[in-house]
């Protein structure tokens, strides 16, 4: 059995006015509804109306990242602290979260269609114990025994990864 | 500030132990019949032609609107200082001055070290929910057109004087005005009574030098402030948009 290593993974989830869902749609809807509002602070004189102009003429702009999170983060409390959509080779919602990064990719305060964001969700620390295919073999420090499989798919990444002592595997 | 800073390694975590066919008997569960899966992401590019299991487990849970975290009175989170009580009212000038209701003001202000809440840099980094907007908060004005906040006393940092900003939108949501409250000072004010926390008031920046206050002769963005440190203390002020 290879040593186990202590991995975070990152899920990063992307939002926009299609997305089906209704967490999502209020996400969507919310989370624009706040560019809206704190766009002004930036541009004043509303002369960028693209994020994109906006971030490159103004580089303070780049704090509406963390200014329009929070309209999401009532949403993401809803969650109970479960990462959405990720299931395990049993379908199941294995995976847990509690810190999150939400990022604004395109808006535009007049144009609500050009809005789309990202929320990026951490795993709560995991054991990488093996890799079979394309799946992950993992487990959670707080049940080690209790193994799961995920499959590596588009917009999962590990985020953290060390070397650890893992001498409880059964 | 609780957050969490974690070192990214990537892809390179992969390695060399990325593919390891070891156990054939868990190989029958790559040989199910493939189903093509979107996640509920909106993006296509998630689609993939090998298969991965729909959810079973039990729906739920339903989702509701949930207000901006922005709104609240008591904006401290784990902040720490001298507590500091504000009430501001919002005036209309075209009717005399006379209150506004059912406007939304937003404050934000720093801490008693001269920190505000944001993200550290444009780098990847995750933020734990609690206190990631802390000395921020938004309310709508009542009938006498005033909102109340529980917050500190603000720090000061360096090029500025001790400030709140606010930012008064329409019932919409739509900007009306983006100002900023200065607070009095010279001899038994609280700022000096504050005297910048642990900083002292060394290298401070007056309002009479202060890029945004100099030319505010008329005290328009100064607020009555009182109190002690030992009490806590009251600002209040009235502001006006068009």
């Amino acid at each position: 059995m290879p040593s186990a290593r202590n991995t975070t993974l990152c899920y990063r989830k992307l939002i926009n006015h299609l997305t089906p869902g209704s967490w999502e749609q209020l996400v969507f809807a919310d989370s624009f509804q706040e560019y809206r509002m704190q766009v002004p602070v930036f541009d004043p004189k509303k002369e960028y109306p693209q994020f994109a102009q906006l971030i490159h003429a103004v580089p303070q702009a780049e704090k509406l990242h963390h200014r329009v999170s929070a309209a999401v983060i009532g949403y993401l409390r809803q969650l109970n602290g479960i990462i959405p959509d990720i299931t395990d080779n049993l379908g199941l919602k294995m995976l847990t979260f509690d810190n999150f990064h939400f990022e604004i990719i395109n808006s535009a305060s007049n144009d609500k269609t050009k809005h789309q964001v990202a929320i990026n969700f951490i795993s709560t620390p995991l054991w990488w114990i093996d890799t079979v295919g394309d799946y992950l073999l993992l487990s959670k420090p707080s049940s080690p025994e209790r193994t799961f499989l995920l499959k590596l798919q588009p917009f999962i990444s590990i985020h953290t990864c060390q070397h650890g002592n893992h001498n409880n595997l059964g | 500030m609780e957050r969490k800073f974690f070192l990214r390694q990537g892809l390179t975590a992969l390695g060399a132990a990325f593919v390891m066919p070891l156990a054939h008997s868990c190989q029958k569960e790559d040989t199910t019949s493939p189903t093509t899966t979107t996640t509920t992401d909106g993006s296509s590019t998630t689609t993939t032609g090998t298969c991965t299991v729909a959810p079973t487990e039990t729906e739920g849970p339903f989702p509701t609107h949930s207000p901006s975290s922005y709104v609240r009175s008591d904006i401290r989170d784990d902040r720490e200082g001298y507590e500091l009580s504000a009430t501001i009212t919002i005036g209309k000038v075209s009717n005399s001055c006379a209150a506004l209701a059912n406007v939304i003001v937003d404050i934000w202000h720093c801490d008693a070290a001269g920190n505000y809440s944001e993200y550290g840099g444009t780098q990847m980094q995750s933020t734990n929910y609690t206190s990631v907007h802390f000395l921020r908060g938004r309310q709508v004005t009542d009938a006498n057109g005033q909102v109340k906040f529980t917050s500190i006393f603000p720090g000061w940092y360096q090029g500025r004087a001790t400030h709140i900003h606010v930012h008064i939108f329409d019932a919409a949501g739509n900007s009306l005005n983006i100002t900023q409250i200065a607070f009095p000072e010279g001899t038994g004010s609280a700022l000096l009574a504050v005297s910048g926390y642990s900083k002292g008031m060394s290298g401070y920046t007056y309002n009479a030098s202060d890029s945004i206050f100099k030319d505010d002769t008329t005290g328009v963005q100064l607020a009555t402030v009182s109190g002690s440190t030992s009490s806590g203390f009251t600002l209040a002020i009235q502001l006006n948009v068009a």
